[in-house]
């Protein structure tokens, strides 16, 4: 190998490492999760039927506290929702609505917390999960500030509540979201959530937007629905019929 | 020009009290990280809704003041002013010091510090701001690293082409840091022109610690200083005020004037406590006094005088980081338009960040690491310089100032 | 110019073996760990020996699980893929922790993170003694028990 040669390769090695790596990483990369779930051509998402669901109820926060061992410190700083129930008002008394609305992670198909995510921890699955890997996950906190729907929490103190020995728990220093029960739909059944509420008032139901055919995309087609700021363009799964407001 | 460096003795029990105060300081900061890694960062301030707090605000100021490098080499290094370069060993080093404490900020306040130097070397997301900042700020102090070695050895072209790459460098470092909150869709974060107003800020502070740390070894060693390296040094921190007021000024009143982002600019500007930091402490002592201050001729040209502007600017800059990082998180993001949440089991209002005892300590801990840093390299490494003289600059410097002291330094000079 | 080289000279030097001395801690610590891995004799309850190499052999399980199981969950976790591999196919067999994760975890003094979020079941030491003396376990390990608590 000549000089020139030399500096020829050595030369392409410095340019091609970098691009290779880059190229390597930027498909499993941030918003787009690896590739190999089985379920690559679903994707789920969840229709909530605000006209259905009942203003005092909070069996779907218990049933998903219990299921995923969702910590509760009795402290409103700390506490973890993976779904809550608020109450919202018009901001004309004139116009007087209310309603009850459970909120939890959109899943959305652009997620910014998994954009932000340094380690990759936060990822959207194939099938349109967005998910945390607990064991990777280095406790920045910087999804937290990216998800414009305060939908994330963080394990700012060990939780001692262990009710579902069948579910790992979190250690303190991981942040943590809904994720749409993935193990028990990777299972075949419903979220602790959509299955508690069918049996009181069906207002939650989960299914493929994939399949046209699927009961969510009837809902979705047959009602008019709204998904929490659009404009935000994160594109969120979650939808709503009869959300009040603009 | 030839510059004489004299690492300072540093036998005095005063030198000693000082170190061992500051390796206090980093024992008390490692023992509150230890706490909270072992029970959780409950202990600090932070909160589901404020889960940013003071480490954070001290991380993106230690980055900020590590600008200082940045004004002095590029002086000496780029617009050729041969009298910086006895400050130029001092810069780097400087520098490379406050981007340690700004990563060793960010490490000690994760949650699961223990996989900090695991996951983010063997998974690391190219796309997250959070990766490429660390890897910027590795290089810088590469960077540094190498610029001082060139410094210490004398070698001219390495270090012609060290500073100026650390000054492009740096403006990435700095503009990167000011993205971690800018690229964020949060209504007080989401700004193009935050990375910018950072960069500002970031001059103006570091030049503003570089007069404080020279006229303090100076004054402490009693060696030779000549009063127009800092008048000089004022002068240019007047303008970095200046433009990072006028940044800052663009961008509230851009937030201000559109109806979707009003309410939040009211915030920003009105709704609270931290309303005093942004009008007494960013604006007023941080800004407006201090360029007042260094413009007139009569107190610009009088040491005392920018001492005080520059402790006022690193004050000011101070504020200014506090407002980028907490208020964007303690304004609450709308959900649902036009209507408003009464009721929850979280708070959906505004929210409130106490700082800590805790993390004030960790705080500490962080500078008392670094500045045992700089006194020990003080007296191990030639970092001072034996004097400070301006050359060929005394027919400006009378023109400049008319004083009877400063004619006299600056003629002391030529001779 | 030479007295000042010598100075130099003695610094570096001091400061090379300061960074060797630092960078030996872990690994003289990793070191120590893997020779009382390799000596200790600790008490392992076993299932029936039919069940020997079910997932792969004794002497791979004893130093390699953690690899095997590191591998299992990447696969599961981030790529959705489920094999036969899983934590509660190893409670069948080893169904209490103290009796057997644990007794090679403490003689070489390590905790794994596992635990603290997967539940595995676990009988505290003094409960272990008392089913002794009740001659529902073997001796060997409520004697490591007792004498880890004396
Ligand atoms: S709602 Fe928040 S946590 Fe859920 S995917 Fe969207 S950005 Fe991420
Ligand atoms: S807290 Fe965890 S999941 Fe969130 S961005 Fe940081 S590493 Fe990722």
């Amino acid at each position: 190998m000549d000089r020139r040669d030399f500096l020829k390769r050595s030369g392409v090695f410095l340019v091609g490492a970098p691009c290779a790596y880059v190229l390597h990483v930027l498909p499993v990369s941030g918003a787009r999760a690896s590739s190999g779930h089985a379920t690559a051509t679903r994707r789920w998402g969840m229709v909530i039927d605000l006209h259905k669901c009942l203003e005092d109820c909070t069996a779907c926060v218990e049933s998903c506290r219990h299921e995923n061992n969702v910590a509760l410190h009795g402290d409103e700083r700390w506490d973890v929702y993976w779904i809550r129930k608020v109450d919202i008002e018009s901001k004309e008394p004139a116009v007087g609505t209310e309603e009850s609305v459970p909120l939890l992670c959109n899943h959305c198909d652009d997620p910014p917390c998994a954009l932000v995510c340094p380690v990759q921890a936060t990822y959207r699955r194939d099938d349109g999960i967005v998910i945390v890997d607990h064991h990777r996950c280095i406790g920045c906190r910087y999804c937290m500030i990216a998800c414009p729907y305060n939908a994330r929490f963080f394990n700012y103190k060990e939780n001692h509540d262990w009710h579902n020995k069948n579910y790992p728990k979190r250690s303190h220093g991981v942040a943590e979201a809904c994720n749409f029960c993935a193990h028990r739909l990777d299972d075949g059944r419903l979220p602790a959530c959509v299955e508690t509420c069918q049996g009181i008032a069906g207002a939650l139901t989960i299914g493929d937007l994939n399949d046209p055919h699927s009961e969510v995309s009837r809902l979705i087609a047959d009602n008019p629905v709204k998904r929490l700021r659009e404009d935000f363009g994160t594109e969120p799964k979650v939808y709503y019929i009869g959300l009040p407001g603009r | 020009m030839d510059v004489k460096f004299k690492p300072i003795d540093g036998n005095t029990p005063r030198y000693w009290t000082l170190v061992g105060i500051l390796a206090v300081l980093a024992l008390a900061g490692a023992w509150s990280t230890w706490l909270m890694f072992k029970q959780g960062i409950y202990l600090s301030g932070m909160t589901n809704r404020v889960p940013w707090g003071l480490q954070i605000v001290m991380a993106i100021y230690y980055i900020g003041l590590s600008a200082g490098s940045l004004v002095v080499s590029g002086l000496y290094g780029i617009f050729g002013k041969a009298e910086y370069k006895p400050f130029a060993r001092m810069a780097a080093y400087l520098a490379m010091l406050f981007l340690i404490a700004g990563l060793l900020s960010i490490i000690t306040d994760q949650g699961r510090t223990d996989r900090v130097f695991i996951e983010p070397f063997s998974h690391a997301n190219p796309w997250s701001m959070f990766s490429i900042n660390p890897s910027l700020y590795i290089g810088h102090i590469t960077i540094c690293i190498i610029y001082l070695w060139a410094l210490f050895n004398e070698k001219y072209r390495l270090t012609k082409v060290a500073s100026v790459t650390v000054v492009a460098w740096a403006i990435a470092v700095h503009s990167g840091t000011g993205a971690i909150f800018a690229f964020t869709p949060r209504e007080l974060y989401t700004s193009p022109l935050l990375p910018v107003a950072f960069v500002a800020a970031a001059l103006s502070s570091g030049a503003a610690l570089m007069i404080l740390v020279i006229t303090a070894l100076f004054k402490i060693t009693k060696r030779h200083l000549d009063l127009g390296l800092i008048v000089w040094l004022g002068r240019l921190l007047a303008v970095f005020i200046v433009v990072a007021l006028y940044v800052i000024m663009i961008e509230n009143l851009h937030r201000f004037y559109l109806i979707e982002s009003r309410h939040a600019a009211m915030y920003y500007l009105f709704g609270g406590w931290h309303a005093f930091l942004f009008w007494g402490g960013l604006i007023l002592v941080g800004s407006i006094v201090p360029a007042l201050i260094l413009f007139k001729t009569k107190t610009g040209t009088s040491l005392r005088w920018i001492l005080f502007a520059s402790v006022l600017v690193v004050v000011g800059v101070w504020c200014e980081r506090y407002m980028i990082v907490i208020p964007g998180q303690t304004f609450p993001p709308e959900l649902f338009p036009g209507m408003e949440i009464v009721r929850s089991p979280l708070n959906e209002g505004i929210a409130v960040y106490n700082i800590s005892f805790l993390e004030v300590l960790q705080a500490l801990g962080v500078l008392g690491v670094i500045g045992c840093m700089f006194v020990l390299g003080l007296k191990y490494l030639p970092l001072a310089p034996a004097e400070a003289r301006t050359v060929g600059e005394s027919q400006m410097l009378k023109h400049m100032m008319p004083d009877a002291e400063v004619t006299e330094a600056a003629v002391s000079a030529e001779n | 110019m030479s007295r000042r080289r010598t100075f130099a000279d003695k610094r570096s030097v001091l400061a090379v073996s300061v960074l060797v001395v630092f960078a030996a801690i872990p690994l003289l610590s990793s070191l120590i760990s893997y020779v009382t891995a390799r000596s200790a004799q600790p008490f392992l309850e076993m299932p029936d020996p039919k069940y020997e190499n079910c997932v792969r052999e004794t002497e791979y399980m004893r130093y390699h699980h953690w690899e095997l199981l590191a591998e299992v969950r990447e696969d599961f976790v981030r790529h959705g893929k489920r094999g036969d591999i899983t934590l509660s196919g190893c409670k069948e067999c080893h169904p209490n922790r103290e009796r057997f994760c644990n007794q090679c975890h403490n003689a070489v003094n390590l905790t794994p993170d596992c635990f603290g979020c997967h539940y595995y079941p676990e009988t505290p030491e003094a409960e272990l003694m008392e089913t002794y003396l009740n001659g529902k376990t073997t001796a060997p390990a409520a004697i490591a028990a007792a004498e880890r608590n004396r």
